[in-house]
């Protein structure tokens, strides 16, 4: 579980984040939607704590993630925004190394490499090099390097970003998966039917901050259109920057 | 999970990577081959000369005016007499001589008259090369005169002693291993060098171009102190510096044992003991070069950025050789303790067969040691920043 209470970053003159609040509890998904620069990313960041806010405070399951960064970092599993590979290591190495960081070892390591390849549908492509991978193959490489130790908490930052179909399809399984399992997922995007498909409960982000949350039908319901798009339109106030 | 069983991780990784990338074990050989070979060649060189001056060929010209002037030559040992050139003048100008020495017709005559004969010496004066061997005429020369004078003296009923008031002898001082030191000066560069090139694709590779590749945010997500990371990083790069400069040493020393370093002159005596001191004085540079190295690296965003700082960096190990050729550098104690200089003077003074106190090695290690530290420790400052975790 992930509770974010007032959470604040400023970039010199610009607030990227303004008192974001909000909870990811245990066997759901959480969707944070938001325009490109609305501050999604920055927010994963503070809970992966790599950005420390500027004020507020994040619980990952009980651990203060500003307090004690290890300790919260061993608590989460992550696909960040810029997820590189190393083109000289195979996929079993990526999983392997990651494991290795998270004080992952011996026979348990091979079991969990063994069985995310399995999951995620790898095999063929395992002891290959990740020089050539296509962008499939290489988020869910990324994916499973981020779920080696067996994460309770999963933040995914734009997992399906240009993706094709069937992997996108792919990792909206994995998703649904990880739910299932009973861990709290986190994740975002800006495409809107993304979260709709997958989300329990809609964080909606604009400009730094939560402009409106619930489950999908409460969305719908609360700004009268029956169209999510058009709700996450009206939520996150596109149409007045369009008109203005 | 211990922090040191994960730094090493980090190093095990890195390594393999490393090795697997034609460009980092290119960049090892050629750094550790580079030296050695051209140590061999320069060696050879000077001591195919110095034989070409042992055995030399002396080209004459009008053998038949004095035949016991050339009968003489010819039973010094090494030396071959035979006929000059036409045109003795055009033979040296163009290069087909060296030197060529001139008999005059009348050489017998006035010989036989205890007159004074007018002997050319032909050479080039602006040529280095043939320098040795006009000298060594020349010297041959005036030892025939010494012996003629010496014996047209007695036959005179004069001591030959009486025209030699001064009898000059010179002494050397420095030992045959320092006079070595000086020619084997640009080992130790070498093998300085190779602690520089060893490491440096491992430190570029792992800081910028895990930045540039997009890797070092998740990296940074697993739960290990940033400390760990930049050490486990620089130790990867120190390694292959180590494993860099241990084959330069060892194939310039077995180089050494195949060169005629006795043609040279040179009397050098290189056991196992000095090469454990010259390890000894070397490898703790591989700790620091590679710690300055990941520091620069860090702040580069791209690979080619963190080469462009990495090819500045190498003139600072060249320093300390550049400078002790423009000012002949005594080592002086407080020295020893300057990082970089101080290696290069130990292994110098090793090469040379002095052999500095063991204090010296220690706090040169230490030196070199405590600013390897404060420089990962800069380092892991830096993966601290969010404008270098996050700015591509």
């Amino acid at each position: 579980m992930i509770r974010v209470e007032h959470l604040r970053k400023q970039f010199g003159p610009v607030t990227a984040v303004d008192d974001v609040s909000f909870e990811a509890p245990d066997g759901a998904v959480t969707g944070l939607l938001g325009p490109n620069g609305a501050g999604k990313t920055t927010t994963l960041r503070m809970l992966y704590a790599l950005m420390r806010p500027d004020a507020g405070r994040i619980l990952v399951d009980d651990v203060d993630a500003v307090a004690d960064p290890i300790g919260a970092q061993a608590r989460l599993g992550v696909l960040p925004d810029v997820s590189g590979l190393y083109p000289r290591l195979t996929a079993r190495e990526h999983i392997q190394y990651f494991g290795e960081l998270q004080g992952v070892s011996g026979a348990t390591l091979k079991m969990r490499t063994d069985e995310l390849l399995e999951r995620l549908d790898m095999r063929g492509i395992a002891d290959r090099r990740t020089a050539g991978f296509s962008h499939g193959e290489r988020t869910k490489v990324a994916i499973a390097r981020a779920l080696v130790h067996d994460p309770r908490n999963i933040l995914l930052d734009e997992p399906t970003n240009g993706l094709d179909v069937m992997s996108t399809r792919a990792v909206r399984e994995i998703i649904r998966r990880l739910r299932a399992e009973g861990r709290a997922v986190v994740f975002s995007s800006h495409v809107m039917q993304e979260v709709s498909a997958l989300c329990d409960r809609i964080i909606v982000i604009a400009r730094g901050r939560i402009v409106a949350s619930g489950t999908p039908d409460a969305l719908r319901e609360q700004t009268g259109h029956q169209n999510l798009e058009d709700a996450f339109v009206a939520l996150a106030g596109l149409e007045r920057e369009v008109v203005e | 999970m211990s922090r040191l069983s994960q730094m090493l991780v980090v190093t095990r990784k890195e390594l393999r990577d490393a090795f697997r990338d034609r460009r980092a074990i290119y960049s090892v050989l050629f750094g550790s081959l580079f030296g050695p070979i051209l140590v061999g060649v320069m060696f050879n060189a000077i001591a195919d000369r110095q034989r070409e001056v042992e055995d030399i060929t002396v080209p004459v010209v009008g053998i038949e005016h004095a035949p016991a002037l050339v009968d003489w030559l010819r039973q010094q040992s090494g030396v071959t007499v035979v006929e000059g050139p036409a045109d003795a003048e055009s033979a040296v100008r163009d290069r087909t001589q060296d030197v060529v020495v001139v008999i005059p017709d009348d050489f017998a005559k006035r010989f036989r008259a205890s007159r004074p004969v007018e002997l050319q010496v032909v050479s080039d004066g602006s040529r280095t090369a043939s320098r040795p061997k006009v000298q060594r005429v020349r010297a041959l020369l005036q030892r025939y005169n010494g012996e003629v004078a010496a014996l047209r003296l007695v036959g005179r009923g004069v001591s030959p002693a009486v025209i030699s008031p001064l009898q000059i002898q010179d002494r050397e001082v420095s030992s045959a291993q320092q006079r070595a030191a000086v020619i084997l000066n640009f080992i130790p560069l070498f093998i300085v060098l190779a602690s520089f090139t060893g490491g440096m694709q491992i430190a570029t590779d792992s800081t910028a171009g895990e930045r540039e590749r997009g890797s070092l945010e998740p990296l940074l997500v697993n739960p290990a102190p940033r400390m760990v990371i930049a050490g486990g990083k620089w130790l990867a790069a120190a390694l292959s510096a180590t494993l860099s400069v241990a084959i330069t040493t060892t194939l310039c020393l077995t180089l050494l044992r195949f060169i005629p370093l006795q043609d040279l002159g040179i009397r050098f005596r290189l056991g196992p003991e000095q090469v454990a001191w010259l390890l000894v004085a070397v490898l703790p540079l591989c700790l620091l070069s590679t710690a300055i190295q990941t520091y620069l690296s860090t702040f580069a965003r791209s690979f080619k950025e963190a080469q462009s700082y990495m090819g500045y960096l190498i003139m600072v190990p060249m320093l300390p050789g550049m400078l002790s050729s423009v000012y002949p550098i005594t080592s002086q104690p407080w020295m020893y303790p300057i990082p970089i200089l101080g290696q290069h003077l130990l292994a110098s003074d090793v090469l040379g067969g002095k052999s500095p106190s063991p204090i010296m090695f220690v706090l040169a290690a230490l030196a070199a040691l405590a600013t390897a530290i404060v420089l990962v420790r800069l380092t892991t400052g830096l993966l601290q920043r969010e404008k270098i975790v996050f700015g591509r």
